[in-house]
């Protein structure tokens, strides 16, 4: 078979990773056509992947274009126009915050310089191994580089945080428990995994600027990590380690210690550091564990569920459910440079990404780790924010304003900006996060490491009172219920209502749905058409990714 | 020491009720329509625990363990309790009466002074780490399945917000009132009255319907049982704005924290499963005499009175009632006439449900400034509180793949305050 011409040209083999991918998924299952689902219809294919890969759902426009679109490679086109455009970076942007920071509040770097500093690396599609080198190298002192330094800044450089976190954000591995013992529950995870990272880091402080007040990295020449278990009593000692990789020892010659030397109010800067050992450890081409946690959380934010689940939780008891996946994925991002959108535009490509989620009636419903249907993926908090503002006309009806205001600069000036897709994006963004921050502030987990959907009380009320999604549904301007009252025919209605909230066309008992909803009078009132949205609005085919 | 006072029986607790009602010309507001029903709901033997946190760090030394006359003593005297030979401060008139119905745990060692680790510690039983509180997990063990009411509310004034059911789930997540404030958006909008309320759920389901067929349901009826909570809420709106009866008012105290105790009862009466109050200001690091006398005033009557109608009602025996910081503070008297944080020797007093009343678990040294007997630390209590529960806390969650130690495997329940 040809590998398609847009693919990267280091592709060379017959088979292309994600043909590769999905032979792995089918491998030893000789029934796995027969009882898996046919791959998603046009329209759900297009809004599974504009939401997975720029993080809302498309506009009723782009669906008409794109199911009407006869070209055979349109999918890939499709994928490949949605991974250049900027709101693929603000994706990416969002979903690696998340993960990295796990929506802990700003306290010496400014969240939105930090959020800025990802977005920027995600436009230039910076090598994952790269920016991890760079978070955890940067001591905070160079102000092009600061925001960077969140990642310890913020977590205080506290031992058992940074220690933690290290561990599973970077390796897949939560050795909490193996702080104080080796793991009871997890064979695997053991006490001297634990310290080994905390000794890359055991000599590293926040320092704070007495005159400044700013927050940065110290660190000292000397200090060993040493630990008893609080089961056994036993002891141990350890120099800087990455799990069973080998010991970093500290050079020998000691002759000079400082570069700078520590004394009161002074930030210590020793001339062998520690800390910048970690970052190299961390991404060595010998750290499997580096590749594989990566490549496995981008399976996840693709698929639904990690390879490995939960996300942090590598352990010999609980193992990939397809192994030879990930370790072909893991090779294949070292040999691609860690680039990461390698990765996910071959995961966008693979049949097991565009199965349905749906199977007929008389089919069993197969295991969630077979991948013989597509995954329900709960929208995060900013996919449902920018998805209802999508859905009820906010997005298009605020870049239209904020269009109209830059045309008049624009004249002024001889630029094009208000035609320039970055800056609708940043400018959309700039002027819509409020309402992505009430989201989140409802929607969102703190600490979240795991694919799990939860819902509580308060969310629902959100949706079921708030007054943002109220005003939301106000026909004001060219939004939805505005659109949808110029309509006469219940059949225009549901077709309308459909495309932009549900992003597809409506079936035949849709549309009888609709329409006996709305017989209430010879007009459908306003309100009526509010309810109809907001019940689209707050159904289980929204919330979620299918 | 250790009293044993013995179970209330059931029947008991019923003649009792019935008793007062009666003499009371039956105008006793007890918040529940019927004996029968009363009844049916007791037996159901439904555990519920009462938290009421003292934020900030109540001083150990004005309330649960005085030592009038030493060093660090402080000028308040201590006086009798209604358990022979236990004496508590004189700030607590009130609760010392029914201490019988309570037991103190004063050797409290959690060897932290930092109000969010000590907070933390206490409430999810582990001093570091993405653990459950302890409502968490009686909403998750405990809650009936078709219980009206979320299962862990917190009321409180002022706001600390926190991920309080980790891997639990959001559903078992605190919903936290402010006072006696409904939650946020629990009335319809404008514009829209019931009967469009129920048209557009009924849509909602429909929409619903169809999109389950052919799906796995597990995350679509997590997302259900959200709006399920909802509603729940939004039909006891009335219920959450009613004011409080005025004698009760009378009786609790019409400050906040006697409104806020009020609705705790309400509540509780009302199936919750574990509901948390917090009576704010304890942090006394200047004039720790005067502020105590006026915290613990507020406390001693209100908490007395709930404690009281928890009692009368026959619901004690199964509400776990918890009162405690997330420190003490410190022996030594500050310049300010104030006390500092102090994790290191302090108490805190529980019964209730489980709990052998009337005990006194460990001491301090003479001057109150180490533990000197039985010392034990949030994981201990940690365990006692869900044992007595019934919850076995050696056993593991078992959440996504993964098996989580209930309580910290290290340490064990007070094996002695468990009856």
């Amino acid at each position: 078979m040809l590998v398609l011409s847009g693919i990267t040209s280091t592709v060379t083999a017959q088979t292309s990773l994600h043909q590769q991918i999905d032979q792995l998924i089918a491998e030893g299952k000789p029934q796995f056509e027969q009882q898996a689902a046919p791959l998603a219809d046009d329209a759900t294919f297009l809004r599974r992947v504009t939401l997975d890969l720029t993080g809302t759902i498309p506009t009723a426009d782009e669906v008409r274009t794109f199911v009407a679109d006869s070209s055979p490679d349109k999918r890939s086109q499709r994928i490949d126009l949605l991974l250049a455009s900027p709101e693929h970076a603000r994706r990416l942007q969002y979903l690696f915050d998340t993960m990295l920071m796990e929506r802990r509040p700003g306290k010496y770097v400014k969240t939105a310089e930090w959020e800025e500093y990802l977005r920027q690396s995600f436009l230039e599609n910076r090598p994952w191994d790269e920016l991890v080198h760079e978070i955890l190298t940067v001591d905070g002192t160079d102000k092009t580089t600061r925001p960077a330094a969140r990642f310890l800044l913020d977590r205080e450089l506290k031992s058992e945080v940074v220690t933690r976190d290290l561990g599973r954000i970077f390796l897949g591995r939560d050795l909490q428990c193996a702080q104080c013992h080796d793991h009871p529950n997890v064979n695997d995870y053991l006490q001297r995994h634990y310290h080994g990272l905390d000794a890359f880091l055991s000599r590293s402080y926040l320092f704070k600027d007495p005159k400044t007040k700013q927050a940065s990295i110290g660190e000292k020449a000397e200090g060993q990590v040493s630990f008893t278990s609080v089961f056994t009593k036993e002891e141990g000692m350890t120099a800087p380690r990455v799990l069973d990789l080998p010991e970093i020892p500290d050079p020998a010659d000691t002759k000079k210690a400082y570069k700078v030397k520590p004394a009161k109010n002074v930030r210590s800067v020793p001339v062998y550091s520690r800390r910048l050992q970690l970052a190299d450890a961390l991404t060595s081409q010998n750290n499997e564990a580096f590749q594989k946690n990566i490549v496995n959380r981008l399976w996840a934010m693709m698929m639904g569920q990690g390879l490995v689940e939960p996300l942090d939780m590598w352990h010999s008891d609980n193992p990939p459910t397809h192994p030879k996946i990930v370790s072909l994925l893991s090779e294949e991002l070292a040999s691609h440079e860690f680039n990461l959108r390698y990765v996910i535009r071959e995961l966008a490509q693979t049949q097991t990404y565009q199965r349905s989620s749906h199977v007929s009636a008389e089919t069993e419903i197969p295991e969630r780790s077979a991948y013989q249907m597509g995954l329900l993926k709960p929208l995060t908090p900013e996919q449902l924010a920018w998805s209802m503002m999508q859905a009820t006309g906010v997005t298009s009806a605020t870049l239209e304003r904020l269009q109209t205001k830059q045309r008049k600069v624009d004249e002024k000036q001889k630029t094009k900006k208000a035609e320039d897709p970055l800056w609708q994006e940043e400018a959309l963004h700039d002027a819509l996060k409020g309402n992505v921050a009430a989201f989140v502030r409802t929607f969102g987990i703190v600490g979240a490491q795991t694919t799990r959907f939860d819902a509580s009380a308060d969310q629902a009320l959100f949706l079921l009172n708030g007054n943002t999604i109220q005003a939301w549904l106000a026909p004001s301007g060219n939004q939805l219920t505005a659109r949808l009252k110029k309509l006469d025919q219940p059949t225009a209605i549901a077709e309308e209502l459909y495309l932009s909230v549900f992003s597809r066309f409506p079936t035949e008992t849709e549309l009888k749905q609709v329409a006996l909803f709305l017989e209430g009078g010879p007009k459908p009132t306003e309100q009526d058409l509010q309810q109809l949205i907001w019940a689209a609005l707050s159904s289980d085919e929204f919330r979620f990714n299918h | 020491m250790k009293r044993n006072q013995g179970c209330h029986s059931l029947d008991h607790q019923i003649a009792r009720r019935q008793f007062l009602a009666g003499a009371a010309g039956g105008a006793v507001c007890l918040g529940l329509s019927d004996l029968s029903a009363h009844a049916a709901t007791v037996k159901s033997q439904h555990k519920r625990i009462l938290q009421v946190y003292l934020q900030g760090g109540v001083s150990q030394l004005e309330s649960w363990d005085p030592k009038p006359g030493t060093e660090f003593g402080g000028p308040f005297r201590a006086i009798p309790t209604s358990v022979p030979g236990m004496h508590i401060s004189e700030l607590l008139p009130h609760t010392a009466q029914r201490m019988h119905l309570l037991s103190i745990v004063r050797s409290i060692n959690i060897k932290t002074n930092d109000h969010s680790q000590g907070r933390l510690f206490m409430e999810k039983g582990r001093r570091a780490g993405e653990y459950p509180y302890i409502g968490s997990i009686a909403s998750k063990y405990l809650a009936p399945a078709n219980s009206e009411l979320p299962g862990y509310i917190h009321i409180s004034t002022r706001g600390l917000n926190d991920a309080t059911a980790a891997f639990l789930g959001a559903q078992h997540a605190q919903l936290k009132f402010e006072g006696v404030k409904p939650p946020q958006n629990l009335g319809l909008p404008k514009n829209l009255n019931a009967t469009a309320n129920t048209r557009r759920l009924q849509l909602r389901q429909q929409f619903n319907h169809q999109f389950r067929q052919g799906r796995r349901k597990a995350q679509t009826e997590t997302f259900d049982a959200s709006f399920q909570q909802a509603s729940k809420l939004m039909a006891r709106k009335s219920f959450f704005e009613k004011t409080p009866d005025a004698k009760d008012l009378e009786r609790y105290g019409k400050h906040d924290f006697g409104r806020n105790c009020l609705l705790a009862r309400k509540l509780l009466e009302n199936n919750a499963t574990c509901v948390k109050v917090t009576h704010h200001g304890y942090d006394s690091h200047a004039e720790n005499f005067n502020f105590h006398l006026e915290q613990l005033g507020e406390f001693d009557k209100t908490f007395s009175m709930l404690l009281d109608d928890l009692h009368e009602r026959g619901m004690l025996e199964s509400t776990l009632v918890m009162v405690y910081s997330e420190f003490g503070r410190t022996p030594k008297i500050n310049v300010r006439y104030g006390r500092d944080h102090w994790g290191t020797a302090w108490s805190i007093a529980l019964g209730g449900c489980g709990v052998q009343p009337g005990a006194i678990i460990g001491k301090t040294n003479e001057k109150g400034t180490a533990v000197a007997d039985r010392e034990v630390d949030a994981g201990h209590l940690f365990h006692t509180y869900l044992q007595a529960l019934g919850i076995d806390s050696t056993r593991d969650h078992e959440i996504g793949g993964r098996s989580i130690p209930i309580g910290d495997p290290t340490t064990q329940p007070i094996k002695e305050l468990l009856a």
